[in-house]
């Protein structure tokens, strides 16, 4: 069967998600909302457009394509995202790219073309594929098509997943995968729900399962300011995270980003901001000794 | 003084006055004060207050606290020393304690884990970067007594030869000899080039110079005649009479096809001989082959003056010595009769004297032909043996060792910049070539923070360990420095070229990027020139210019309907390439026919030309190439990408419609951006826009062996620009790539600007994918990176991108860490840095998608982390 995947950026050259020199794949669709999400992006399963205004040189090519869609009013440009029909053909002709589309469908073998093209970085520096999002789980098929050619190719593989998917498809794809980056949003049930759109016990019942059948696994936990980045919350997610099985090799704390607003106004979406600034450094260490602190098992606890 | 300075530094933290210092050297207030500001440029207590701020900005980087280090350096109060701090820094000490923290404590530990520079290495730094002094004295100098001695030697009806050579022997005979206080190496060069000076002009250096009366008068009476010809023997860039076609001179004209002479100065020669024989020993050499011939005569003058350039100094350190002078030291000056005693007169035996004597050689050299780009080779491979014994038998410890690179280096880069040298290597037998002294010029550099060029040359023998510490450097010092040369790719590339095997593993760089056997190779730098990207602007004009329609530099290939395929308007783009190159061949041999400046030191020291009795210029060398840079290739490969999918694949325009958008210069920007944005660029990674330039750049090369048997002359191919991108991109019309008319066009083989936007490996995948095993000459291709990645937790990464690129074929690179000023250009001017990435918080980002007010965040954050 022909796989096919939405992937919205293909990021190479990346120091950040795992060992080494890396690719970063981002998928497209989540089936979370965050509200923190700095990736908007990567929410929707479809393409969606975008319109980044500074770049637009009104030339009413758009126009011509999709009077709807666009419009000129006096010497502004006016996109009509209500009558959009994400089709892309604006895109696809705008000279200036201030219209773009936010993802393209990839096929398994095209993804590895573009996988395989930093092969020599990979090796020389241990690096490898990083699969990203949105949520790459959600498309476990598509995914696990990719990661055999890796494994033929000898390209180190590595998620980076909220587990809020059904359990197959993680167990479909787990014993491909060297590395799993898995995130912990907020330890409160009700809390989730309210920021993320969903309840975490799925999340934490995944994350749990695949701790007993993964080895490699580093907890990720976005601290968001006034929402999770209490030591009190760090006692409650220590709580969780002392019912993971032997898995979990570490703890990263990510800092408060504060710089996804442009990329919301471009989507013509809502940003919520928590802070105007990211956690302090001497904050961010309070944190990590209470964590560390209630920890029963000795696990490293970082912060980037 | 130098007691003085090193008075204040070590007595920092107790209450330093005025009446006590001067009380205890001996001088008087008002005297101290004056020699003091004559020295420093700064007055007493305005020195006290800047190094004691230095010191302690650097204690509070080191994690002291404020209050404490407030009371360690004498402040009274907090608010005192926060006042104090606030006007020297212009912020706070906490703040700065914030803002420099992670880029300077880093730099701090490594500056901890290095050698130090040693005191006085600090003091004549501080001089070269504020003061320099006798420059221009000694810039008159040189050019007086070399116009005096061709003069002479012209009147009394000499040998070409003999005139050149009379021109070096006059200044060496005549200039006096000057040392600088706190100097162990000594000897000045002449920071400036170019014509003989007027004594109208420059009178007041006149009367500064030493120059005696007679000397002067005789000079300004010397007819302009003899001027002029001072000038074709002791410079480089003269005008040539030259007897060019109509077409190869439009074709100059338009920066399409470019001859140039150069005479030399630019050269690598063999320094080694002098260290190794001494001029007495080379004097015995030259009579081995001497027949009396004024090729031998001159060089025997050169020789015969030569010898007694150490003498010279050592008289002058004899004669400070017994005057008593005051700021000088005495056992500088002792070190100083001791050394040039020996050298260069007889082989050096320490690296003291390998050091003084290689520096000598290189003065005498720029006074040949001014200093330009006459660069050293690989100097910790020449060092090295001298070195080595010193430190087995004890005679300098490693410390002293490093002392002395310094001072070679503060000599060096003191007036001028392109004198490369390079280090490590690999060996013949494949190991690796890199010594102690390679890491002590790495820290050198880095410590001294104001030397501009410098070469590592890397292989796959290299240690990670070096090539790591040279990308560090990279990232302190943020000038691009140093340059990187893959060996694996330059050997086999100038093996090709048949230059023998031994001495292509001994290969090195001159000036900028031109690579050469050092003491055996005429390269003819910067010769010739094609500009690649013109072949398809005389395509669109069947042979004539578009930018200059009454010219016509190109072939005709045809009416634009006559290519009704991509594969015909290709074919028809490479005549007209190969036409550039010829004609550009063709300009370089008529300008470099026949011997018009004789270089008789550069001859005596470069193989074959002794032996063969003909001059360095008069094709004596036992290498003797022309580099024919190819600038434009990007832009070629590009716009060819473009005609091919708008033209042919997708039939949006037609070939007539494309040229009367570019005789228009982009009027409709719509279309202009449609070309940029909607074709693959090179730089990518993209294989179908990588491969025309592949084929291009294969295709030139193929060219130029045919013009080698055509010429008989030896041309390798370099696809290099220089800066003169701007002249290029100036004298063309616009390009189907999306380049407006007169817009500047790529820099050597990197990726037209702002079109790289698919991150480093995408970049350095493209540029290795190119031919480089065939362009000798060296690809030169600059980066623009985020200095961030040179530090701490990045570096390992960056190291083995490096080595990565290198094995596939990466052939020279240069990283350019961004600054300020870019950022704040980017800001401005957002399409042309659509791939400027900056590390935001968790992510990097492209500099473009940040809103203004984080884009202003991080032009401060930057300009705060360049040190």
């Amino acid at each position: 069967m022909e796989y096919k995947a939405n992937i919205t950026n293909i990021s190479r050259g990346s120091f950040h998600d795992g060992p080494g020199i890396r690719t970063v794949v981002y998928f497209g669709g989540c089936l979370l909302s965050c509200k923190w999400c700095h990736n908007p992006e990567t929410l929707s399963f479809k393409s969606d457009v975008v319109y980044i205004k500074s770049k637009c040189i009104h030339c009413g090519r758009c126009v011509e394509i999709c009077p709807q869609g666009h419009e000129i009013r006096g010497n502004d440009m006016y996109f009509n995202r209500v009558s959009c029909k994400k089709c892309g053909k604006c895109a696809e002709l705008c000279p200036s790219g201030a219209l773009t589309v936010t993802s393209k469908p990839y096929t398994p073998e095209k993804l590895f073309k573009e996988i395989k093209k930093d092969k020599f970085y990979f090796n020389q520096s241990c690096g490898g594929v990083t699969f990203s999002g949105g949520e790459c789980l959600l498309q476990s098929d598509f995914l696990k098509e990719v990661l055999k050619y890796c494994r033929e190719e000898k390209i180190n593989t590595c998620i980076e997943s909220a587990f809020f998917v059904p359990f197959e498809n993680i167990l479909k794809v787990i014993n491909d995968i060297d590395f799993v980056f898995a995130d912990l949003k907020i330890p409160d049930r009700e809390k989730h729900k309210e920021y993320t759109g969903q309840y975490n016990d799925r999340i934490i019942e995944n994350i749990r399962k695949t701790s007993e059948i993964h080895s490699n696994i580093i907890i990720r936990i976005p601290l968001i300011p006034g929402v999770n980045d209490s030591e009190r919350d760090m006692a409650d997610f220590a709580r969780i995270i002392n019912t993971f099985g032997c898995g979990v090799k570490g703890v990263e704390l990510l800092k408060y980003n504060y710089l996804a607003e442009s990329k919301y106004e471009n989507l013509g979406k809502e940003y919520t901001k928590f802070s105007e600034n990211t956690q302090s450094d001497g904050h961010l260490n309070s944190l990590v000794k209470a964590l560390k602190e209630s920890l029963i098992r000795d696990i490293a606890v970082f912060y980037k | 003084m130098y007691e003085v300075l090193k008075y204040i530094h070590e007595n920092i933290k107790s209450r330093l006055n005025l009446s006590e210092t001067s009380e205890k050297f001996g001088y008087s207030r008002w005297h101290f004060c004056k020699k003091f500001t004559e020295y420093t440029g700064q007055n007493f207590l305005d020195y006290v207050r800047h190094t004691r701020l230095s010191f302690a900005s650097m204690d509070i980087l080191k994690g002291s606290k404020i209050a404490d280090v407030a009371m360690d350096y004498g402040y009274d109060t907090i608010g005192g020393f926060n006042k104090a701090f606030l006007k020297e820094y212009g912020c706070m000490p906490r703040e700065y304690k914030k803002r420099t923290k992670e880029s300077a404590l880093y730099y701090e530990r490594r500056k901890n884990s290095m050698y130090k520079l040693s005191s006085r290495c600090e003091i004549l730094k501080e001089e070269v970067v504020h003061l320099k002094k006798n420059e221009i004295n000694y810039a008159i100098e040189r050019g007086v007594y070399f116009s005096l001695g061709t003069a002479e030697a012209m009147k009394a009806g000499l040998s070409d030869h003999e005139i050149a050579a009379a021109g070096t022997a006059g200044v060496l005979k005549n200039f006096n000899p000057y040392i600088a206080p706190y100097e162990v190496i000594t000897g000045f060069n002449f920071g400036r080039n170019e014509a003989p000076p007027e004594y109208k002009r420059d009178k007041k250096y006149f009367e500064n110079s030493k120059i005696s009366k007679e000397d002067l008068e005789t000079y300004i009476n010397l007819e302009p005649k003899y001027k002029a010809h001072s000038l074709l023997y002791g410079n480089c860039l003269y005008e040539v009479p030259v007897e060019l076609t109509k077409q190869e001179r439009e074709g100059m004209e338009e920066w399409a096809s470019y001859g140039r002479f150069i005479s030399s100065n630019h050269s690598v020669i063999g320094h080694e001989q002098v260290l190794k024989l001494g001029f007495e020993g080379l004097l015995k050499k030259i009579e081995k082959y001497d027949n009396g011939d004024g090729f031998y005569k001159a060089m025997k003058n050169i020789v015969n003056e030569a010898m007694h350039i150490g003498e010279k100094y050592a008289e002058e350190a004899k004669r400070l010595l017994e005057a008593g002078a005051p700021e000088y030291n005495k056992e500088d000056l002792e070190k100083i009769i001791k050394t040039c005693s020996r050298v260069p007169r007889y082989p050096a035996e320490t690296f003291l004297e390998a050091c003084q004597a290689i520096w000598f050689s290189h003065v005498i050299n720029t006074w040949e032909d001014t200093i330009n780009a006459n660069s050293l080779g690989r100097l910790d491979r020449i060092l090295y043996p001298y070195y080595k014994n010193d430190i087995e038998k004890g005679v300098i410890t490693k410390e002293e060792a490093f002392e002395i690179i310094c001072l070679l280096w503060l000599k060096l880069y003191r007036d001028y910049d392109v004198q490369q040298s390079a280090v490590g290597g690999t060996n013949p037998d494949g190991t690796s070539a890199v010594n102690d002294l390679s890491y002590m010029m790495l820290d050198a550099t880095e410590q001294l923070n104001f030397v501009r060029c410098l070469s590592v040359r890397f292989g796959s023998a290299t240690e990670k360990e070096f090539l790591k510490r040279s990308l560090e450097v990279v990232g302190h010092v943020q000038k691009g420095l140093p340059f990187f040369f893959n060996d694996d790719v330059m050997i086999p590339a100038l093996m090709d070229k048949g230059i023998e095997r031994e001495d292509a593993y001994n290969y090195t760089e001159l000036g900028c990027v031109e690579t050469l056997i050092p003491g055996k190779t005429n390269p003819h730098a910067v010769t010739g020139e094609v500009g690649m990207h013109k072949a398809l602007e005389y395509l669109f004009g069947n042979g004539n210019s578009m930018k200059r329609p009454e010219f016509k530099p190109g072939l005709e290939t045809g009416e634009l309907s006559s290519f009704d395929t991509y594969e015909k308007l290709y074919e028809g783009v490479k005549k007209q390439l190969k036409n550039l190159i010829d004609m550009t061949c063709s300009s370089c041999c008529k300008f470099c026919s026949s011997l018009i400046a004789p270089k008789p030191y550069k001859s005596l020291l470069t193989e074959g030309c002794l032996e063969s009795g003909r001059d360095f210029n008069g094709f004596g060398c036992k290498y003797d190439y022309y580099q024919i840079m190819l600038a434009g290739l990007p832009n070629l490969a590009d716009s060819l990408m473009v005609l091919k999918k708008f033209v042919y694949d997708e039939k949006k325009y037609t070939l007539e419609e494309i040229k009367k958008i570019l005789e228009s210069n982009f009027e409709d920007e719509a279309v202009r951006l449609q070309f940029v944005n909607k074709a693959p660029k090179f730089g990518n990674d993209i294989e179908e826009v990588d491969n025309i330039a592949i084929d291009l750049l294969n295709f030139s090369c193929d060219v130029l062996e045919e013009m080698s048997e055509k010429y008989a002359r030896s041309f390798h191919a370099q696809p290099f620009s220089f800066l003169w991108m701007f002249d290029h991109g100036r004298e063309s019309a616009a390009s189907p790539d999306g380049r407006r008319k007169g817009e500047t066009i790529a820099y050597s083989v990197s990726p037209m600007q702002g079109r790289d936007f698919n991150g480093l490996t995408a970049v350095l995948n493209s540029i290795s994918k190119l031919p480089t095993k065939r362009t000798p000459g060296s690809t030169s291709a600059i980066i623009e990176v985020d200095p961030k990645l040179f530090t701490d937790k990045n570096i390992d990464v960056i190291t083995d991108i490096l080595i990565a690129a290198g094995k596939m074929g990466l052939s020279n690179v240069q990283f350019n860490t961004i600054d300020a000023d870019t950022l704040l250009d980017a800001q401005k001017n957002p399409e042309k840095y659509n791939n400027l990435a900056v590390r935001v918080s968790g992510f990097s980002q492209r500099f473009n998608l940040l809103d203004k007010e984080m884009q202003d965040h991080i032009i401060g954050r930057t300009k705060h982390s360049s040190l």
